[in-house]
């Protein structure tokens, strides 16, 4: 995630280790059992911020959590699996540079859980919500090849390679995916 | 009172206040805010938020937890300030009162500096590493130990001149953390002196050497030296192992400084000094197995992540007093690179100083960019890559000896007398100029960078090439016999020049292409459209590249003496210039991999991937936009590449086997650049791709429609761009 205010150069580590890897201890589940809820208020953000605290060795404050949820709630989606939050995904949408573009800016599944399509669930909802509200494009930072292929399948690009981007040397990707123009209206 | 910043008083639960250890100063006091913050979290409902006209959710993402030790700089450190540091005992001088301990220990303090110097040139801040050393913050103290102070000073001077050089090549993004010295003690009075400094401690230390050895071989000197340190048996060793470290300070010194005189002239001197440096690095990296066995350590023992040759902690380095004049806010714990690898760092940067010191300046701009290309191609770093682009670029001249009017006539292949033209001036030329400045400057930064410049740049040429074209119509219009011979002259020339921009611009947009394989943007699912774009570029490359040659031949022989064609010169003008058929290689090579990705594709259905958001049409766009906005080339678009390759089918590539032809043309170019040994080894490359790739396609055309279990991969195995195809059976 890019943190706007902070210094471009990310020194995050642990976001490697997000997607990547087979889990050493696998959940046993039906994928029809994962329930996909959307932000629904403030009794989800503790949720959210554990799930990311566990995993990113990055430290957001509770403040760097709101501005995502409170501004852009229908943008962010959990996963659940009996009662148990098991992945999620925080993004936002706005203008820039004349260009309207969606930015997911935290993906998250824990370990158990990985490799069975819950992220791609979790960000495809969330980019569908994005081209129903009017962007063109999405755009996020990665690192890892697991989630470079992840988002290959759903039709990210990678636009530019950001040289250094983390603090221990580690290059990141720029990934976008262009939406097709909306059809022209036809008249009756 | 200043002293003690905050009397002890009652806090709000009735414990004592700890004294702070940040004293208050004239304009501050400091006052307990506990109540206010209580108050404060009782009025605050949860999911509330103080709100302002300059404070939103957006600033209130900067909030620093305080305590958090991943947030708060402050809580995780050991002293507040270099003065306290120093009060503690963190940085002694002497070191020891034990010499042979206190020769140890600098010589571990000479090691984690080269290992902090390394980290700092890899793209840490100067403050966390160089300057995490509190002798080099406090360098006058260290002035009664007059190895260490030689030592510090001559580092000081170094990270200066280093910190200039990269200054002055306007480094970018990314990189731009490297010259931050904001609050840093750079500037030393009597810096300039470092390097006699530093050669009066190598002296004496010599002449310790030759006494110890001298008294080995029981002979006396005539002087009377004070020992190093107090082990003669570890005397010749620890004297062996400090002149190796202070002689590779000074000739790196003399590196930056000869490197550094204008027009290259220094370049000769430089490698003199680059040699004796590598030297010793060697004889540094032989030493460790002294330092370690010295006190009967094991020299085995993993010692691979330690910061000296010694492997033990070097005394006198705290990387968070600095914090605050990091960068980077939160400060991180960053990783001092290991000694080690500091010293293989060293290495690769004094080859690639080496490879910039050898350099002939050759005043030919295509021979340049070849040799810039092919420097790039060892990923230098930053050091290097400034240096380079120092020479290249000096005064608004190459190399800060040849005009870029006088650059782009000989690369336009005009006649040397064009040099001295007034046309030189006319405003579109001199904007020109400054393009091909510019070209030189983005080519020497790293690859990203580099790749994201260059795509926009072109938009740059485009619109050179139309000024020009219209300066060419308005002033020359259609040209008569009535036409002065001078207006004549302009027109060729502006004619000659437009060739040689679009021939520019073809060879810009090949290298933002292939890049892109570089730096791995393409996915093997975007392979039919890059190699597609490729081979249309690679065409137009070629045709202008052969036009300029032939008008630059046709103008030479009218000015030659000869009246009549010899059927040698027939036989010249007819054959394809070497330069043209190593392109048609590439171009057969691009347009075999098209079309057999296209097959794959129409047949099998491999590599395609259609996403539930987007189709091919918007990775295209999205891969080759800035290419489409600067006309490059003109009429090809998405409709013409799916045109392209629509119909392909395996039945039509078995019809012709574009990478025999790649194979062959590989084949009979090779003897033209019996003299270039990159070309050479270029070809090698091509040709091992082509036979490759024909082989994979006889099999895949067989078998392809009728073998589920044919399993195809493009890899980039034998060649940076082009992709060898694998083919087998899973």
């Amino acid at each position: 995630m890019l943190l706007f205010c902070c210094s471009r150069k990310k020194p995050r580590e642990g976001e490697r280790e997000r997607m990547e890897g087979i889990p050493e201890d696998k959940a046993e589940f039906d994928e029809a059992e994962i329930e996909y809820v959307s932000y629904g208020g403030e009794h989800h953000l503790p949720l959210i911020m554990n799930l990311v605290d566990q995993e990113l060795s990055e430290p957001y404050s509770i403040f760097t959590y709101r501005y995502f949820v409170y501004l852009w709630p229908q943008l962010s989606f959990l996963a659940f699996h009996k009662g148990k939050c098991v992945g999620t995904v925080v993004c936002k949408m706005g203008e820039h540079r004349n260009t309207f573009r969606g930015y997911i800016a935290m993906l998250v599944v824990i370990k158990p859980y990985r490799g069975r399509r819950i992220a791609t669930e979790l960000v495809t909802r969330s980019i569908r919500m994005m081209m129903e509200s009017g962007c063109e494009e999405v755009t996020l930072e990665v690192t890892n090849k697991g989630a470079l292929a992840l988002y290959g399948r759903l039709g990210f690009i990678r636009a530019k390679r950001l040289f250094h981007y983390y603090l221990n040397g580690v290059d990141a990707f720029r990934l976008k995916l262009l939406f097709p123009p909306p059809p022209p209206c036809q008249e009756l | 009172m200043a002293d003690n910043a905050v009397s002890e008083g009652a806090s709000m639960d009735g414990h004592p206040l700890k004294l702070a250890s940040i004293p208050a100063t004239d304009s501050t006091v400091w006052t307990d805010a506990s109540p206010l913050l209580q108050a404060a979290c009782t009025g605050l409902r949860d999911g509330e938020l103080i709100h302002g006209d300059n404070f939103n959710l957006f600033a209130a993402m900067s909030a620093l937890e305080i305590m958090d030790p991943k947030m708060d700089s402050g809580i995780v450190r050991t002293y507040y300030s270099i003065d306290e540091a120093i009060e503690h005992g963190a940085a002694p001088i002497p070191i020891s009162l034990d010499s042979t301990i206190d020769v140890q220990c600098t010589i571990d303090i000479m090691d984690h500096l080269l290992a902090c110097e390394a980290a700092w040139h890899k793209g840490h801040s100067l403050a966390q590493t160089v300057f995490s050393c509190i002798y080099l913050l406090r360098l006058d103290r260290t002035a009664p130990h007059a190895l260490l102070h030689s030592y510090c000073r001559i580092i000081r001077a170094t990270c200066k001149a280093v910190v200039s050089v990269a200054s002055n090549a306007r480094t970018h993004e990314e990189e731009d953390l490297f010259t931050m010295t904001y609050g840093l003690p750079l500037n030393g009075d009597g810096d300039d002196k470092c390097l006699s400094i530093l050669n009066a401690v190598e002296d004496t230390i010599s002449r310790q050497l030759r006494a110890c050895k001298a008294a080995s071989l029981k002979r006396r000197l005539p002087e009377d030296l004070e020992p190093l340190q107090s082990n003669p048996n570890l005397e010749e060793g620890f004297c062996k192992a400090l002149l190796c470290r202070l002689c590779f300070r000074k000739h790196f010194f003399h590196i930056l400084a000869c490197m550094k005189r204008p027009q290259g002239r220094g370049l000769e001197s430089a490698r003199k000094h680059i040699s004796s440096c590598m030297t010793e690095l060697e004889s540094i990296q032989k030493s460790a197995y002294f330092i370690r066995s010295c006190f009967g350590e094991s020299c085995e023992g993993d010692i691979d992540d330690k910061t000296t040759a010694s492997g033990r902690e070097p005394i006198g380095f705290d990387a968070m007093l600095n914090s605050r004049l990091s960068a980077l806010m939160p400060p991180r714990t960053i990783k001092i690179l290991s000694w080690k690898k500091a010293v293989e760092y060293f290495v690769k940067l004094l080859h690639d100083l080496d490879v910039i010191c050898s350099y002939s300046l050759d005043p030919h701009l295509e021979s340049l960019l070849r040799f810039v290309v092919q420097f790039q191609k060892s990923q230098p770093d930053l050091v290097a890559r400034s240096h380079l682009q120092l020479l290249l670029v000096q005064d608004g001249k190459l190399y800060g000896r040849d005009p870029l009017f006088s650059v782009i006539t000989k690369a336009a292949a005009l006649l040397e007398a064009t040099k001295n033209h007034d046309i030189q001036k006319n405003e579109s030329i001199l904007q020109l100029g400054m393009l091909v400045m510019n070209l030189l400057k983005i080519l020497c930064t790293n690859a990203a960078w580099q790749r994201r410049k260059l795509g926009k740049f072109l938009q740059d040429w485009h619109v050179i090439y139309v000024q020009l074209e219209l300066a060419l119509r308005n002033e020359f219009g259609e040209v008569s016999s009535r036409s002065s011979n001078d207006e004549n002259v302009c027109m060729k020339i502006f004619q000659h020049i437009l060739l040689w921009v679009e021939e520019q611009t073809y060879w810009i947009t090949f290298r933002f292409l292939i890049l892109g394989f570089e730096l791995e943007l393409y996915s093997t699912s975007e392979y039919c459209m890059v190699y597609w774009y490729l081979y249309a570029v690679l065409i137009k490359l070629a045709e202008k590249t052969q036009l300029k040659m032939a008008v630059s031949y046709d103008t030479a022989k009218r000015k030659g003496k000869k009246k009549k064609d010899s059927p040698k010169d027939l036989a010249r003008e007819s054959r394809i210039p070497p330069a043209v058929t190593f392109l048609q290689c590439c171009i057969f090579l691009a347009e075999g991999l098209t079309m057999m990705l296209a097959a794959l594709r129409n047949e099998i259905s491999l590599f395609q991937s259609p996403g539930p958001f987007n189709t091919e049409q918007e990775k295209f766009a999205q891969h080759f936009e800035l290419l489409q906005r600067a006309c490059i080339p003109d009429h090809f678009s998405y409709p013409s590449y799916k045109e392209s390759t629509t119909h392909a089918r395996f039945s039509t590539l078995a019809m012709y086997n574009y990478f025999k032809d790649a194979q062959r043309i590989a084949k009979e170019v090779k003897s033209s650049f019996s003299n270039d040994p990159e070309r050479l080894a270029e070809l090698q490359k091509l040709e091992h791709v082509a036979e490759h790739n024909s082989a994979a396609q006889d099999l895949i055309c067989r078998l392809g429609a009728l073998d589920p279990s044919l399993k195809v991969s493009f890899e980039l195995s034998h060649h940076p761009f082009f992709a060898t195809v694998v083919a087998k059976r899973s």
